[in-house]
């Protein structure tokens, strides 16, 4: 198996680079290692310390009121073969554009990124029908828009994206949490993983509410290569925020209730649609990137995986919780038997308490 | 949108066309290269006959059909050729008002700035998008077309030396509010669109012999051309977009339409 990426980003530094270890990758579905979803560990972290749970105790950390929002998008089979004048590759498609554009991330392999020599216009064969090649993302060579209908090729040839540090492929409903009802992400929305039947039942018995909204994810190799954290060279992502969403969270913010995020998805399509003090209903694309000098304003908390140094969702953890508390967090867990990546366990960031007493009721 | 088919014969496909004013280089060129590069028919004009040549036969290695009309957008009868080869390629879909003149460079006072320039200004960036919308709207209303109206933040600004240039788009942006508003019922949409600082020559014109290598080239607005072209009229008529912001939004009333579904509601 190749290194991850992740080795090669931390051994390079940036931040959490100095403190974080190597950190260990699931290698397979919880399922494929004799545990339910909802059995996988949990590090919570609210500002005072940090605290070892499995995800079925969930609840224990949370209080009666607590929102969460969970993404509902569908993951989709966006790894399709491709046949360039370059060779045989892969083609894993990232954003749907129109039934015949999208934005895709032709590799050489599953395990091998790209670029590939590829010049606009060239025709290529993706799933066995013809396609072009349209143009490069700007500042991200290894993206490009391409004609192709995407629908009927994934139909035909399509299989989930997996990188290196997945040992075998997996079937599609694996990269489909209990949330998924809009199929549109090239990768899974990894934090609703866990949520079983059971787990929502002792949520909603302990009174935590939830509300849906939908972000489709983009592929995101782009940048385990430490690339830059400007939003203009990241991919835009569709999203959507129902009104009864967006009545939900602001009613919650306007009662001084914790809203908590379920995945970094949700927090930037929150962002992306509060505007004047206000989440406002609607959708669109965003490339919104959250960093400690552009702090979340609507999201009080979040679960999330593990992720990896100088990525943008590292950085939107820091936003939220401060550096001290994320690279203390990536410490415990690294020291821990915690596992990355998005078969793997989950963190809880939790606002300090001193500030949930202030927003007490 | 489902239309229902009488027979399992696929309809013989309809290229879309796109007039693009202004496309022998800059923000037009990577405009047009797009629209060739995903299928469409095209229209473009410069006023110089070379470039638009050129431009013409690199747009042609897509394989869809480009009409060369040399000539200048504040002419009647250039207008008229422009929308006369629209009609010739089978209709039109979308219009993108792109051409524009800065007026004087380097760029005057207000005050200072002669009745000729900025009427000149005012003819190429006000009247002439209009005029031509007005001569192509029969053709767009057809197939509820899209008409984007080029901006900049020069109409918000009020920076120094960008009034003439900035009150020629400032008007631009509340004909295209008023478009939106008076063609709704038809379902042609218009949009205004400011692409943000880039490195052009028209750019490179308001700063004489100073250098604007800082500017991003027009190229970065690819993603935002992807996704406005992929929206229906209905979700963004009347708006003003930034090209090169982080966000851009749909109408809001058009919620759960964004994935062809319907919003299921707790």
């Amino acid at each position: 198996m190749m290194p991850v990426a992740a080795d090669r980003a931390i051994a390079a530094g940036g931040p959490l680079g100095s403190t974080s270890r190597t950190p260990r990758p699931a290698t397979a579905p919880t399922e494929a290692r004799g545990l339910q979803r909802d059995e996988v560990s949990l590090l919570v972290s609210d500002g005072a310390g940090h605290h070892h749970a499995t995800f079925l105790d969930l609840a224990t950390f949370l209080q009666p009121g607590d929102l969460l929002v969970v993404n509902d998008s569908a993951t989709l089979a966006a790894r399709l073969p491709l046949r360039a004048s370059a060779g045989p590759g892969v083609l894993h498609l990232a954003t749907r554009f129109t039934r015949d554009l999208w934005l895709a991330e032709p590799r050489w392999s599953p395990e091998r990124q790209g670029p590939l020599p590829l010049v606009p216009g060239e025709p290529v064969e993706v799933a066995g029908s013809e396609a072009r090649m349209v143009a490069p993302y700007p500042g991200q060579p290894r993206l490009w828009f391409v004609r192709v209908d995407g629908d009927a090729a994934m139909a035909r040839a399509g299989a989930p994206i997996r990188y290196a540090h997945v040992d075998h492929d997996q079937p599609l409903e694996r990269y489909q949490t209990v949330f998924a009802r809009l199929p549109g992400s090239a990768e899974m929305p990894s934090a609703g993983r866990a949520f079983s039947r059971r787990a929502l039942d002792r949520l909603r018995e302990a009174g935590v509410l939830t509300a849906p909204l939908t972000l489709h994810t983009s592929v995101s190799s782009l940048e385990h290569d430490g690339g830059p954290l400007a939003h203009d060279s990241l991919p835009p992502e569709p999203f959507e925020v129902p009104r009864s969403t967006a009545d939900a969270v602001n009613h919650a913010g306007a009662q001084g209730r914790r809203v908590i995020a379920i995945g970094t998805s949700v927090v930037r399509a929150l962002e992306s649609a509060f505007a004047d003090g206000l989440v406002h209903p609607g959708g669109g694309f965003t490339r919104r990137v959250l960093h400690p000098a552009r702090r979340p304003a609507v999201v009080d908390g979040l679960l999330t995986g593990f992720h990896e140094p100088r990525s943008t969702h590292l950085a939107l953890l820091t936003a939220l919780a401060g550096e001290a508390t994320v690279c203390d967090a990536y410490d415990v867990a690294a020291r821990g038997p915690y596992l990355w990546h998005e078969f793997g366990d989950l963190h809880l960031l939790l606002p300090p308490r001193e500030r949930e007493a202030t927003n007490a009721r | 949108m489902n239309t229902s088919r009488t027979n399992d014969v696929e309809p013989a496909p309809v290229h879309r066309v796109a007039l693009v004013t202004g496309a022998s280089r800059g923000l037009g060129a990577t405009v047009a290269s797009f629209l060739a590069a995903t299928g469409h028919h095209l229209v473009i004009d410069a006023r110089s006959v070379d470039a638009l040549h050129a431009s013409a036969e690199a747009l042609r290695s897509h394989g869809g059909a480009v009409a060369e009309v040399p000539g200048d957008v504040a002419d009647a009868d250039h207008r008229r050729r422009l929308v006369d080869a629209a009609r010739e390629l089978g209709g039109l879909d979308l219009l993108v008002n792109n051409a524009s003149t800065l007026g004087a460079s380097p760029l005057p006072r207000l005050a200072d700035l002669t009745a000729e320039t900025l009427r000149r200004t005012l003819e190429v960036n006000l009247v002439a998008p209009l005029a031509l919308l007005r001569a192509a709207l029969p053709l767009l209303t057809e197939r509820r077309g899209l008409v984007v109206n080029v901006s900049s933040d020069a109409a918000i600004g009020g920076y120094e030396g960008w009034g003439g240039y900035g009150a020629s788009k400032a008007a631009l942006d509340l004909a295209t509010r008023t478009l939106a508003a008076e063609l709704a019922p038809t379902g042609v949409a218009a949009v205004a669109v400011d692409p943000g600082d880039l490195r052009t020559e028209l750019h490179q014109r308001a700063y004489p012999g100073e250098d604007i290598g800082d500017r991003p080239e027009p190229r970065v607005t690819l993603p935002f051309w992807a996704w406005l072209f992929a929206q229906p009229g209905s979700a963004v008529n009347g708006q003003r977009f930034h090209a090169q912001e982080d966000v851009w939004l749909r109408a809001p009333e058009l919620l759960g339409e964004l994935f062809g579904a319907a919003v299921v509601v707790e």
